[in-house]
């Protein structure tokens, strides 16, 4: 129960996904950025500017953050455990 | 990245450089305005009465009434970073001892663009007086109507909108 507590609140995901994450957050808020300037200044209403920013920031947070399965389709597989071959390497 | 707290640190740190090259963009873009406001003062009469001095009772102290007519038009002021616009009536002169003074007569805060079309007419707000008690002498005085616009992000710009076309002269005590 409290491990499975534990991995909800760390809600960890893979490599590859947080190579996807880091790319999505990079290319997302800097395109975010700019088009709420543009919108802003086409309005001409820094409302728009921060709404459009502050929108897409609370969505881009809603899919980056939580550990959706696609962030985690390429878990790391262990090799297994049995056998005890390193031990045996250690003694040569 | 690998977990909750570090990816919300994640976005979030570059969410604020993002706001910041946004809000620095947002200052510079004020510059591409390139407002043009218009208007007229008109001094209806210029008075100078000698009064008690504020401070010492027994000492006489000159003070000048100025009525204006003012029409204005700053609508060109207002684009998507101007907060407000601090308008005033400025009176300047050279004193008899050689010294520049300005004295801000009358100001107006604009916050809104509905109320940049300015038509007022009345006296000044605020005491003109010369430090050295008296008018006499002094050098006629030039009044211009100047603003000051404060953006939402960025620097303060000052401007004049209007002067009166002649100095106007200190008449007698009356």
């Amino acid at each position: 129960m409290a491990s499975n507590l534990q991995e909800l609140l760390d809600g960890k995901i893979d490599f590859i996904g947080q190579q996807l994450v880091e790319n999505l957050v990079h290319y997302v808020l800097v395109i975010a950025t700019t088009m709420s300037f543009v919108a802003g200044f086409a309005t001409q209403s820094l409302r728009v500017t921060f709404g459009i920013l502050g929108t897409s920031t609370l969505l881009l947070a809603l899919v980056v953050v939580p550990p959706w399965p696609m962030f985690r389709q390429h878990q790391v597989e262990w090799l297994g455990g049995g056998g005890g071959g390193g031990k045996e390497n250690d003694r040569k | 990245m690998h977990n909750i707290v570090a990816r919300g640190n994640n976005l979030f740190a570059f969410l604020s450089s993002c706001t910041m090259a946004l809000l620095a963009a947002i200052a510079l873009s004020s510059f591409l305005f390139t407002p043009i406001p218009t208007g007229v003062v008109d001094i209806t009469s210029l008075k100078v009465y000698n009064v008690n001095a504020r401070r010492y009772r027994n000492r006489k102290q000159e003070v000048a009434l100025v009525n204006f007519n003012l029409t204005a038009d700053l609508n060109s002021l207002f684009h998507w970073n101007t907060k407000q616009v601090f308008v005033y009536l400025e009176a300047k002169y050279e004193n008899t001892q050689g010294a520049n003074n300005t004295v801000v007569i009358w100001d107006r805060i604009v916050r809104r663009k509905e109320d940049a079309h300015i038509n007022f007419t009345g006296k000044n707000k605020y005491m003109f007086r010369e430090l050295s008690t008296s008018f006499k002498n002094v050098p006629p005085a030039n009044f211009s109507l100047k603003y000051n616009v404060m953006p939402w992000v960025g620097l303060l710009t000052y401007g004049e909108a209007a002067r009166t076309s002649e100095p106007i002269e200190f008449p007698p005590v009356s």
